[in-house]
């Protein structure tokens, strides 16, 4: 599903934010990322999503060499993804039924479909009662739900999550990882960023921890994080 | 299809209604520039159909001697006829001359009172073939003129038409290196009005880069804004071009119709209208093309 080898990015500023990663996720995995802040987790996650091209390795994604030249169709690659960033990229100008809807219209899905896929995402992550409410009116946590349900609600079979319980509640943060779960079981692979080493204690998955952009091999994820 | 259309137009006039102001000023910006063009334009037209109506009524004038008989005019007229190069030879005798004179005066005709015909010289017009028109050849017919013994003088205005001619050439050469400097400003310019809408509306396009929206999902709607702020600048300003040319027409002194001896000054032709819609068209999406470039790109 996810192969990258010996990648490294640098900035123009000459910030390095990946050196010499080597990572493969096979397909069904619930992978951590974790790293505190400015470990280069979401620089990995914005190289697996097109969003950024590394200064030199490879990467593949979903069968897609990104690093090859000829690779341009971005949106393509998004199509197969389910993308959770932590600005969380909203409508301002929608309403939360909207904003989930945006991610199949964009698409080209059936009305129908989407009407049926958004109900069903919004009872799934509990906004139901706020469909019809402004992005405005809603709280940072609320918003991030919403970011949330538009990344599940095409049933993509990746998963990128930057961060996506960062400002959720310990009671929403749960019912947020039960759904990632839920999506886990059927067959979803999901790669989590995130600096919560309660979290990852809570959920025995593979974690990779990040140091200033290269692998902390050897240190547990609590470890890397609480170095910070 | 259809649907994709409507969508990209809807969201195409939304965005041009969410920036009204910027809209309006490329609008008009693209309005002045094509005007100043198309000033030119309206110019340089005039001036070579002036150019083409005199080529088309070019005559040389032979002005008899005083004193030449009929019977010698009627033989001069024979031997010019078979000269290389003419077309037609008409004789003016000083009457028609004087009745020519009265018929420009008009009213003022009173003038001429007490003026006697015969005071007027006897001339032939001799109207050259088309091949003739060049210098050279007016030079070979008019050298064989001089020989003739009853003519007293030869006029003809080769050397105004071809002054006139250079003017034209100027006048075109100055439209199309203004014409390119306003193209370029054009350009900039729907390139940076765009790139405020795009700005304001960076967040929607983040979003729906973020989903994957196809590229033409999102570049569209701003090719539509291009193509609609350069027809409507296009329209602008041909309508502050045929204003102008009316009041100039309404301005335009009675000396001055009478030295231009009732040619018409004529406003653009229709397929020189529909050309310059379309190249307004044609620059506003070229613009707005140029800001999707810099601006509208999926990251990396």
């Amino acid at each position: 599903m996810i192969q990258m080898f010996s990648v490294s990015k640098t900035y123009p500023s000459q910030i390095t934010a990946i050196s010499d990663l080597t990572l493969e996720v096979p397909a069904g995995e619930f992978i951590f990322i974790a790293g505190p802040s400015g470990s280069g987790k979401s620089s990995l996650l914005r190289i697996l999503f097109g969003a950024e091209k590394p200064s030199s390795g490879e990467v593949i994604v979903n069968g897609i060499r990104l690093t090859h030249p000829s690779f341009k169709k971005v949106y393509q690659l998004r199509r197969t993804m389910g993308i959770i960033s932590p600005d969380f990229k909203l409508l301002r100008d929608r309403n939360v039924r909207e904003n989930i809807a945006f991610a199949l219209e964009v698409t080209g899905h059936p009305p129908k479909e989407i009407r049926e896929k958004v109900s069903e995402t919004l009872r799934q992550i509990g906004l139901q009662e706020r469909e019809k409410d402004s992005i405005l009116s809603l709280s940072a946590g609320e918003q991030q739900r919403v970011a949330i349900a538009r990344a599940l609600v095409k049933g993509s079979s990746l998963i990128l999550a930057d961060e996506p319980t960062g400002i959720l509640d310990d009671e929403m943060t749960g019912k947020v990882m039960e759904i990632f779960s839920e999506r886990h079981q059927k067959g979803a692979t999901i790669v989590f960023a995130t600096q919560d080493a309660n979290l990852i204690q809570r959920h025995p998955h593979r974690a990779i921890p990040l140091m200033a952009g290269k692998r902390g091999d050897g240190e547990s994820s609590e470890e890397v994080i609480s170095e910070e | 299809m259809i649907s994709f259309l409507g969508y990209v137009m809807r969201r195409a006039l939304r965005n041009m209604k969410g920036n009204l102001f910027p809209n309006l000023t490329t609008i008009a910006v693209i309005g002045i520039s094509l005007l100043i063009f198309l000033s030119f334009s309206l110019i340089a037209f005039n001036l070579t159909s002036l150019l083409k109506i005199w080529e088309e009524k070019f005559e040389v004038i032979a002005y008899l001697k005083r004193g030449t008989s009929l019977n010698e005019v009627e033989g001069l007229l024979k031997q010019v006829r078979q000269l290389d190069g003419v077309e037609t030879v008409n004789y003016i005798s000083p009457f028609d001359a004087m009745a020519f004179m009265e018929s420009r005066l008009g009213r003022q005709k009173n003038l001429l009172e007490g003026i006697q015909p015969a005071i007027l010289p006897s001339s032939i017009e001799i109207r050259l073939k088309k091949d003739y028109w060049g210098e050279t050849k007016i030079d070979e017919v008019v050298a064989h003129l001089k020989r003739v013994s009853q003519i007293e003088e030869i006029q003809y205005g080769q050397e105004w038409i071809e002054t006139f001619s250079v003017l034209v050439h100027l006048v075109r050469l100055t439209q199309w290196i203004l014409g390119g400097l306003l193209l370029a400003a054009i350009i900039f310019i729907v390139s940076n009005t765009l790139q405020l809408t795009i700005s304001s509306r960076r967040e929607e396009i983040e979003a729906m880069q973020m989903v994957g929206a196809n590229p033409a999902f999102i570049q569209v709607p701003f090719y539509i804004e291009g193509l609609i702020q350069g027809l409507l600048g296009a329209g602008m300003a041909m309508g502050l071009l045929f204003l102008l040319y009316k009041v100039v027409l309404i301005t335009i002194t009675p000396l001055m119709k009478g030295w231009m001896a009732g040619l018409p000054i004529l406003f653009l032709p229709w397929e020189t209208i529909a050309w310059m819609l379309s190249g307004g068209m044609v620059l506003g999406l070229f613009g707005s093309f140029v800001a999707s470039m810099r601006f509208l790109r999926y990251g990396r």
